[in-house]
């Protein structure tokens, strides 16, 4: 798995790509803890762009739990996007659609996060 | 093979080679993908005795209902159907860390079945697939 990491403003894109198994889950969990705020000081969000995401297993679910607590914690943004139909699939069998923020797209992720446009 | 998660891949390939050449629906094999991962991870965890590593065998058999895969180990007993169901909707805080993988494999397949048969567990997973 690739991971990728773009700043728009107060907002962190994460875009991994590949698959997210039981392999890459630990070095992902890693990439995703370093690139969120340590303290949420002015509104800022982190946004997992899933569209080059072909696989989550449980073990990959386990990050994105992680990531969304460590968010609610810190006090920032944190929502995922663009799910492709296994991951989806994945995501609402195992209720994770229901406490984690999902968009369609990264379009549609970035107009509800402070990117610094209007 | 050895009960290794290194060996993940090569077990996930086996199952891609035999994807292709029964000439299956290419978009159907995730969840036999994660079957595997969810099942194989459990025996890494829970089905290793203290200073030995479980041997672990998988194979494939395409009938009339379905494709059955059936993972083997001659680790402790142990049936991963017995795990309590994950309250799927428990809030963000209330959500354990695991516990998932067994369920999601349930949920993904038609039937899923244990079984002790001498010193070896059992688990045979099948769900139908388009040719």
């Amino acid at each position: 798995m690739n991971v990728r990491i773009e700043t728009i403003g107060q907002t962190t894109l994460v875009i991994p790509e590949g698959r997210l198994d039981f392999g890459s889950a630990g070095m992902f969990e890693k990439q995703l803890e370093q690139a969120s705020p340590r303290k949420a000081t002015a509104p800022a969000a982190v946004i997992i762009d899933c569209a080059g995401l072909e696989y989550v297993s449980s073990a990959g679910l386990r990050t994105f739990l992680l990531a969304a607590r460590s968010a609610q914690r810190t006090g920032y943004q944190f929502a995922i996007c663009g799910l492709q139909p296994p991951v989806r699939d994945v995501f609402e069998l195992s209720g994770f659609s229901r406490i984690i923020t999902i968009y369609a797209d990264r379009a549609a992720a970035l107009t509800h996060a402070p990117t610094g446009q209007p | 093979m050895r009960g290794d998660a290194a060996q993940l891949p090569v077990l996930t390939h086996f199952l891609r080679d035999f994807w292709s050449s029964a000439d299956l629906a290419p978009a159907e094999c995730t969840s036999f993908e994660l079957a595997l991962e969810e099942v194989f991870t459990n025996i890494v965890k829970h089905g290793t005795r203290p200073g030995s590593v479980s041997q672990v065998e998988v194979s494939l058999a395409l009938a009339a209902d379905g494709l059955t895969m059936t993972v083997e180990d001659d680790g402790p007993q142990f049936d991963p159907l017995s795990l309590p169901t994950p309250d799927v909707t428990a809030t963000l805080e209330e959500r354990p860390l695991g516990g998932l993988g067994v369920f999601l494999v349930r949920q993904m397949m038609d039937a899923v079945k244990y079984q002790r048969i001498g010193t070896r567990n059992r688990l045979s997973i099948t769900k139908h697939v388009t040719r």
